[in-house]
Parts: structure tokens; C-alpha cells; sequence
């Protein structure tokens, strides 16, 4: 049975490191496979750049996408990712620290599937990521 | 005799008529506007005098009228040169007040920036010190004695602190940074609204409201909702100590303005402190009596400013609080 992927977008590395801790907190073992950037992140997806060779057809599960981000931040991201055939259907979570209105409608006006803020209180982040991880991965049916 | 009589009476009525029809004519064409005429006469008897006389009274008269025409003209142009001026210096006024607009907007979204940027670029280092201080206190718990546990426990506390301050300080940019919509607003019902979603969220205890009905007012709705949310939860929390919570949100009239007021019977505090009340971060009580970040009031106060309003504050110790207000 093939795995289910999360892929994780995340610039910063502490982020990355409290995520993955979280996952793991809630036993959540599947391969996560972390990009920088955006660009990172449609490299892996389209098997470009670092990721040349990547069987495409190997879609993550879900993506949690950070926006904040040099290169190219996820709105951009996700505007591609919507764009292209390959991964239009891509259930896209946003995570992100920003409790702006304006980041929360442009998400979804671009295509996000859900919208998540990271609460500074680490141990209400991991409930998030727990329950985020029982829907995502186990609840919800992928496209 | 007869005769001479009669000629000498022709020529004298002659010397006298004819004078008198050219006084005449020249008084209508006067009159009729032509300054120009005179009636002339070489005579030199009465009659003469008086032609000159006629014609030096004429004179005068048309002096006199081009002179007041002239200061007409001149008062005419002088008005003119200052209804220019003043319309110069509108225009000039309209120019500085788009370019004063300009630079507040200006401000505004540089204000608008810094507050999004302390929201997010505050958190993130935040959030590593939360999460790491806790994976420490996991991972490492059994090489902890309970000193370094405390250690621990007080980083993680200054961390919720620190979020919950970024949180409140954001809320209060955003109360300054909105636009403001003026109507009808009915704080009765706005209240009301408060104190239910206040008693939903802490149905640990209950509390008394007496809201009185009709408080119409006019204001930012949206803002006024804000305030009496601050001034609802600060009476909430301050009466907790209270076997009964009562607080009451009612209107009285002094010297013909409405004075809003909200009032709890909770702990009160020492009017003589009360001087730095409504600046931020202002409190006077300690963490552990009472929580909060000292936000509130200040929030409060910007409102009321922003509608044109009064705010203050009464108490004594253990007899509560009542806080004051009026609306532009």
C-alpha cells in the first residue's frame, strides 16, 4: 500500500521542527517530505530542479503551506498549483502565523482547501495538527 | 407812453424769459442725465448770476459725480481683487488639505504595515521559544530537579503572556486604523448581545445585567460594540469576587448631554491611582488577582475619541466601578 505524503512548505526551521514534532505527538508516521519555498515545493510536485526524475504521478496527500516565504511566498504557490492539470486537485492546507483577514480570504479565494493558524501555545498546535491530520489523512478522500 | 410802457415790459420779459426757458431746458437736460450742459451767458445782471451760478452748480455736480464714480470704480475693483484673493486662497486650502489627506492615508497604511508585520514576525520567534521550552521540559523531564521545571514553567507562561499582549496591541491598531461609519445605533440591543455571548463563554458563573431599554445613540456600531465589550468584561472580572455580579448599563442626563454609563459592584479600586487608568498597559492589580493586559480601557478611550465622546471612571475600594461616557 503506497504511503500517504504530506508535503510540508516551510521556510523556517523551527517551524519545521515543532511540525514534525507534532505529527509525530499524534502518531502521525507517514513520509513528510519539507520544501523551503514555494518553488521548492512546485519543484517536488512537477519533478523539476532538485526533483528531476520524481514520478510525478506520486501526489502528495495533502500539502500544508506555510505563505510567508522568500522566493515565492504560497499564494503564489498555490495559484500555480491550482493552475496546473497534474495538481489542481491537490488538498491544499494553509498553516500559517498570520491572523490577517485579508491572508485568510486571498487563501481561499486562490484555491485553499482550508485555512489553519498556528496558535504560539505549542501544545494547542499539536491538538490542531492531530485533528488536521485524522481528517486530511484518514477522514477525507483524496480527489 | 403806453407804448414805451409795453415795449420796455416786452424787452425785460424778453431779457428775463429767455434766460429762465434756457435755465429751464438746461435743469431737464440735467436731469435727463447730460452733465455736459451748460447754460452760458454773457449777461451780467441777476438773472445772469443766476445762469452762472446754474453753471457753476452744474459743474460741481458733474465733478462730484465722476469723482464718486471713480471711488465706485475703484471700491468695484478693490472687491474684486479680494474675491480673487479669497478664491485663490481656497483653492490654495483644497490643495493642502488633499495633500494632508494624502500623507494621513499615507501614515495609515505605514501603521497598517507595522501591525501586520508585529503580527507575524513577533509570533514566529514566539512560537520557537513556546515549543521548544516545552519539547525541552518533555524530552529532558527526569534530568530536571524541580527548580529547572519551574525555570521552565515561567518561560512558557512570559511566552502566552507575550502572545496575548501582541494579540491586544493588534486589536487596538485595528480600532484606530478602521474606517468609521456613523448612524443610529441602538446600545440596548448591542448590550444585550455582550453580555450574552460574555455569559455563553463563562458559564462557570453567572452574573445580573440590568440594560436599560432605548439607548439610541449615533456612532460606529461595529466600534461601539468593541467598547462596551471591553467595558462588559472588565466589569465581569472585576466583579468576580462579589457573592452577587451585578453590573448595569444605563444613561443619565447631566447639563443636557447624555452620560452612558456601565457599572459593577465588584472590587473597585483607589480613585487616587486612577490617573493612568486609560493608557495601555495600565493596571492596578497584580497578575495573580486579576488577568488581563491593561488594554482594555485604552481601547475604550480611543473609541470614544474617535466618536467625538468623554470617557472616565469612578470607584472606591470593594464598592465597584462605574465607568462613564458620552458620544460626541
Amino acid at each position: 500500500m503506497k504511503s500517504k505524503i504530506i508535503l510540508l512548505v516551510e521556510d523556517n526551521p523551527d517551524d519545521v521542527q515543532l511540525t514534525l514534532r507534532a505529527l509525530k505527538k499524534s502518531n502521525i508516521l507517514n513520509e513528510v517530505v519539507v520544501a523551503q519555498d514555494g518553488v521548492e515545493a512546485l519543484e517536488y510536485l512537477f519533478g523539476t530542479g532538485k526533483y528531476a526524475g520524481r514520478d510525478t504521478k506520486v501526489l502528495p496527500q495533502v500539502a500544508l503551506l506555510d505563505l510567508k516565504m522568500p522566493r515565492m511566498d504560497g499564494h503564489e504557490a498555490l495559484q500555480r498549483i491550482r493552475k496546473d492539470e497534474r495538481t489542481k486537485l491537490l488538498p491544499v492546507v494553509v498553516l500559517t502565523t498570520s491572523s490577517e483577514d485579508r491572508d485568510r480570504i486571498e487563501s481561499y479565494s486562490v484555491g485553499a482547501n482550508s485555512y489553519i493558524r498556528k496558535p504560539v501555545d505549542f501544545n494547542q498546535f499539536a491538538e490542531a495538527v492531530n485533528q488536521l491530520g485524522l481528517y486530511w489523512l484518514v477522514l477525507n478522500e483524496a480527489p | 407812453m403806453l407804448l414805451i410802457g409795453s415795449l420796455v415790459a416786452v424787452a425785460i420779459t424778453r431779457a428775463v424769459a429767455g434766460p429762465i426757458l434756457s435755465l429751464q431746458k438746461g435743469a431737464e437736460a440735467i436731469a435727463a442725465g447730460d452733465l455736459s450742459h451748460r447754460v452760458g451767458t454773457l449777461a451780467k445782471d441777476e438773472v445772469g448770476r443766476l445762469s452762472r451760478a446754474f453753471d457753476a452748480m452744474t459743474d460741481a455736480i458733474d465733478r462730484r459725480v465722476r469723482e464718486r464714480t471713480s471711488e465706485l470704480e475703484n471700491a468695484v475693483a478693490e472687491r474684486k481683487k479680494a474675491e480673487e484673493k479669497i478664491q485663490k486662497l481656497n483653492q490654495e486650502l483644497e490643495a493642502r488639505v488633499i495633500e494632508r489627506t494624502a500623507l494621513l492615508e499615507a501614515a495609515n497604511r505605514e501603521l497598517e504595515a507595522f501591525a501586520y508585520s508585529v503580527s507575524h514576525d513577533l509570533r514566529s520567534p514566539l512560537r520557537s521559544i513556546e515549543g521548544f521550552s516545552l519539547a525541552l521540559f518533555e524530552d529532558y523531564v527526569d534530568r530536571l530537579d524541580d527548580t529547572g521545571k519551574s525555570y521552565l514553567d515561567r518561560v512558557r507562561n512570559a511566552t502566552m503572556r507575550m502572545g496575548r499582549l501582541i494579540d491586544d496591541l493588534l486589536k487596538l491598531s485595528r480600532v484606530t486604523r478602521s474606517e468609521m461609519v456613523r448612524e443610529k445605533v441602538d446600545l440596548s440591543v448591542i448590550g444585550k448581545d455582550v453580555a450574552g455571548r460574555l455569559a455563553e463563554s463563562h458559564p462557570e458563573r453567572s452574573a445580573e445585567f440590568v440594560i436599560v431599554d432605548g439607548l439610541i445613540s449615533y456612532g460606529d456600531a461595529r466600534l461601539l460594540t468593541v467598547a462596551l465589550e471591553n467595558l462588559f468584561s472588565n466589569a465581569w472580572k472585576f466583579s468576580e469576587k462579589a457573592p452577587r455580579s451585578v453590573i448595569e448599563f444605563g444613561v443619565l442626563h447631566r447639563e443636557n448631554i447624555e452620560v452612558f454609563y456601565v457599572k459593577d459592584n465588584g472590587v473597585g479600586f483607589d480613585m487616587a491611582y486612577a490617573g493612568k487608568l486609560f493608557s495601555p498597559f495600565q493596571r492596578l492589580h497584580r497578575i495573580e488577582e486579576f488577568t488581563g493586559t491593561g488594554i482594555g480601557l485604552a481601547t475604550v478611550k480611543r473609541i470614544i475619541n474617535r466618536h467625538g465622546g468623554r470617557v472616565w471612571i469612578e470607584s472606591e475600594v470593594n464598592k465597584g466601578t462605574t465607568v462613564y461616557f458620552t458620544l460626541g
